[in-house]
């Protein structure tokens, strides 16, 4: 579908346009990766919103977690989680096998350093959208092999 | 039906990626020059199909053919120029070379935020990818 497509271009041309004006400022960028986080954050914030008018108040933190491994992931990126894994004290692991961002880059070690830039965006999406539901919460990525990658959440206790 | 091997150029006239199956004889030029000759031979034959057809213009050159291989021809709107090299008995090239440019090229080139266009396509997983489409397609036989 032309959509999808679209949004694949616009988030690269993001990256690229955020990362390209912050070179002459600062050595590894940390500007540009917070404003790209920023940018998700606001997004994902109001997405949620969007995406969560027709369900019912979640139960409990894990079911929270579930409906965004389901439903948000399947709506921004056409497909669901792998795998969650979680310590029940508030620190959960979404794992992706095939990170839309990152098919087209890599199969394989290549371009490896790269891959950082192109989550950042969606780790403010996942902090916007549990910001939203009433979770604050830090979120990280690591990627090991591409296109796999993992997003840590660290649930703030009031 | 036999591949024997794809030149890709950009539209201007810089070789963006070469790949080969199946080739028996070397030209005798360094891959630069072929590459040269074949996007010179192009431009030329193209132009000329043009100006000498009888008939109305529809698609223009799209393959030539000698008694032991054929060149097959295929190119995007946005100058991106397929040329593959196959034996005599091989249908269906042009759909090959259309799938080549929409699921490979579009998908890991295009798409890929590493990919500079006007440059040789470095990135593995798009020759990963155009070997496997290559290889399993029925006009290949190793």
């Amino acid at each position: 579908m032309a959509d999808d497509a679209l949004f694949d271009f616009l988030h690269m041309e993001i990256v690229s346009h955020v990362t390209k004006s912050d070179a002459g400022l600062l050595q590894d960028g940390d500007e540009a990766m917070s404003k790209l986080e920023q940018i998700g954050y606001s997004t994902g914030y109001r997405f949620i919103e969007r995406l969560t008018k027709d369900l019912s108040r979640f139960k409990d933190e894990l079911e929270v977690m579930k409906a965004i491994c389901k439903d948000f992931w399947s709506a921004v990126f056409k497909k669901q989680v792998d795998n969650l894994r979680t310590n029940h004290q508030g620190v959960y692991v979404l794992q992706d096998n095939k990170f839309r961002f990152l098919a087209s880059i890599s199969n394989s070690r290549q371009y490896l350093e790269l891959a950082p830039k192109y989550l950042v965006f969606t780790c403010g999406l996942l902090r916007g959208a549990l910001a939203s539901l009433g979770l604050t919460c830090i979120v990280t990525a690591e990627v090991t092999t591409m296109p796999a990658c993992k997003f840590q959440v660290h649930l703030q206790r009031a | 039906m036999t591949i024997h091997n794809l030149y890709m150029f950009d539209r201007h006239g810089v070789l963006m990626y070469y790949g080969e199956w199946n080739r028996k004889r070397q030209s005798g030029m360094t891959i630069e020059e072929e590459a040269k000759l074949m996007y010179g031979m192009l431009y030329s034959i193209k132009n000329f199909v043009n100006k000498m057809s009888p008939v109305d213009v529809r698609e223009g050159f799209q393959c030539y053919r000698t008694s032991k291989y054929a060149l097959n021809y295929f190119e995007t709107p946005s100058g991106v120029k397929f040329v593959m090299n196959t034996d005599l008995h091989s249908q269906g090239v042009r759909e090959l070379l259309q799938q080549i440019n929409s699921q490979i090229y579009i998908e890991y080139c295009v798409k890929n935020p590493a990919y500079k266009s006007g440059e040789t396509i470095q990135c593995e997983l798009f020759k990963t990818k155009l070997d496997e489409l290559v290889k399993q397609s029925p006009i290949f036989k190793s």
